[in-house]
């Protein structure tokens, strides 16, 4: 089966599509004008979405039906008219289990459509959190950057406000962040504040959670309740920023450590993936074919898998791909606009 | 009738109408009744902040914004600041 990768630009999207996976037709960009955080194709009905963003135009949302050819713009999004808050930013969109949307923003906003986004209802509970006055905002804002419906549960993780998991389809909140660290904080374990970076459900597995934050990467067997840390074993640094798993194999996940919170490039002067298949008990290289000499950056959302590949995109500009499991990288495209987010869809 | 000129993002966002004319009194009854105000004010109503608008070639951000009086004949351009890369 083919694949289409929508590609998130700082200047637009870019939708890659490949039948074998060798080669690669390059369409784009499309949505000019607009920084793209994220975009999904909704596995549902094909519906392009995108997170779009614009300086002087503000954030809202788009959305496709015909394979970006024409595009719609959210009618209704933004918070409360008589708040002091506003909408910054639309970092994530997530498909639902029956019909609906989410989407993530900042500062630290969680949003529902029932209509295929056009319009978009606040999720109060989370704007409402009895510990939001505790919450700060990363580099990035205050970011609702991960959304994951998996087992019956919401995730959702924020920078830097942490993980929260929802039971009851999203009218309460459960903070998820217990012995996650928060070295910036003079308590270095509280119960919010910490700064994912990303995180993810395993699909096969939901009570497995794997997050990469900014101090250090974690993974949880139950829920969220507890973590273990995991970076200690074999990465060569605690930060980074995007996350993969596969899906068949709850033990596997994928990370790309950067230097440091201060130096925001990849580890050691080289593009490093680094892989486990042992649920983070070690960690090994995997960098068969990308460059050994690098300063590079993927950001959060720059890191996509699906049952066939896996596949990353730079702030420089290349879209990085590799088959499930063989992990030999080739460079699918270069030059692109600094990249914001990969995703994978079946073509 | 008053007419409206919009940036090239804004045109698309309008389908690819740039240019509009419009009965209004003020800058901010011309700007509402655009397919694009949900770009051009925020959730609280305000203009966004990097928005600025050329009556007659006049910064009316200087002066009376919203409440600025447009003559029938008169043009109005929407400019974003120009910022960032």
């Amino acid at each position: 089966m083919g694949v289409l990768l929508p590609i998130g630009t700082r200047k637009g999207l870019f939708l890659l599509r490949s039948d074998d996976r060798e080669t690669w037709e390059v369409e784009g960009p499309l949505l000019e004008g607009w920084a793209v955080y994220h975009a999904v194709v909704d596995p549902r009905d094909g519906t392009l979405h995108a997170c779009t963003n614009n300086p002087v135009y503000g954030a809202t949302v788009h959305r496709s039906a015909d394979g970006g050819e024409t595009w719609e713009r959210a009618e209704e999004l933004g918070l409360p008219e008589d708040g002091e808050l506003k909408l910054n930013a639309t970092w994530h969109i997530e498909p639902g289990r029956d019909s609906e949307l989410w989407l993530g923003g900042d500062p630290g906003v969680l949003f529902r459509s029932d209509d295929g986004g056009r319009t978009w209802q606040l999720n109060r509970a989370l704007f409402e959190h009895p510990t939001r006055e505790r919450w700060q905002p990363g580099a990035g804002g205050m970011c609702t950057h991960s959304i994951q419906l998996v087992g019956g549960a919401i995730y959702v993780a924020i920078s830097a406000a942490g993980a929260f998991r929802s039971d009851d389809g999203g009218e309460s909140w459960t903070p998820i962040n217990k012995s996650v660290a928060a070295e910036f904080m003079p308590d270095p374990y509280p119960e919010v504040g910490q700064c994912v970076h990303k995180l993810l459900v395993h699909p096969q597995r939901p009570e497995r959670l794997w997050q990469q934050n900014h101090c250090g990467v974690y993974r949880s067997d139950d829920r969220g309740d507890t973590w273990e840390r995991l970076d200690k074993n074999g990465l060569p640094t605690s930060f980074g920023f995007p996350l993969a798993l596969d899906p068949e194999d709850p033990d596997v996940a994928y990370v790309i450590p950067e230097q440091s919170q201060e130096h925001h490039y990849t580890a050691d002067g080289r593009l490093g993936v680094y892989r486990t298949a042992d649920g983070g008990a070690s960690w090994e290289l995997a960098a068969s074919g990308l460059p050994e000499r690098a300063w590079v950056a993927v950001l959060r959302e720059g890191l996509a898998f699906d049952g066939d590949g896996i596949y990353f995109g730079t702030q420089s500009g290349s879209v990085w791909t590799s088959p499930r499991g063989k992990t030999q990288w080739t460079e699918a495209v270069r030059d692109l606009p600094p990249i914001l987010s990969v995703e994978a869809a079946p073509a | 009738m008053a007419i409206v000129l919009l940036p090239a993002v804004l045109a698309a966002e309008a389908g690819g109408q740039k240019r509009f004319e419009l009965d209004a009194a003020t800058v901010g009854e011309a700007l509402h009744q655009l397919p694009v105000r949900n770009l051009l004010f925020d959730e609280a109503g305000e203009l966004r902040r990097l928005i600025n608008v050329f009556v007659d070639g006049i910064d009316v951000r200087g002066g009376r914004l919203l409440e600025e009086p447009i003559r029938p004949e008169s043009e109005v351009r929407v400019v974003g600041a120009v910022a960032g890369g």
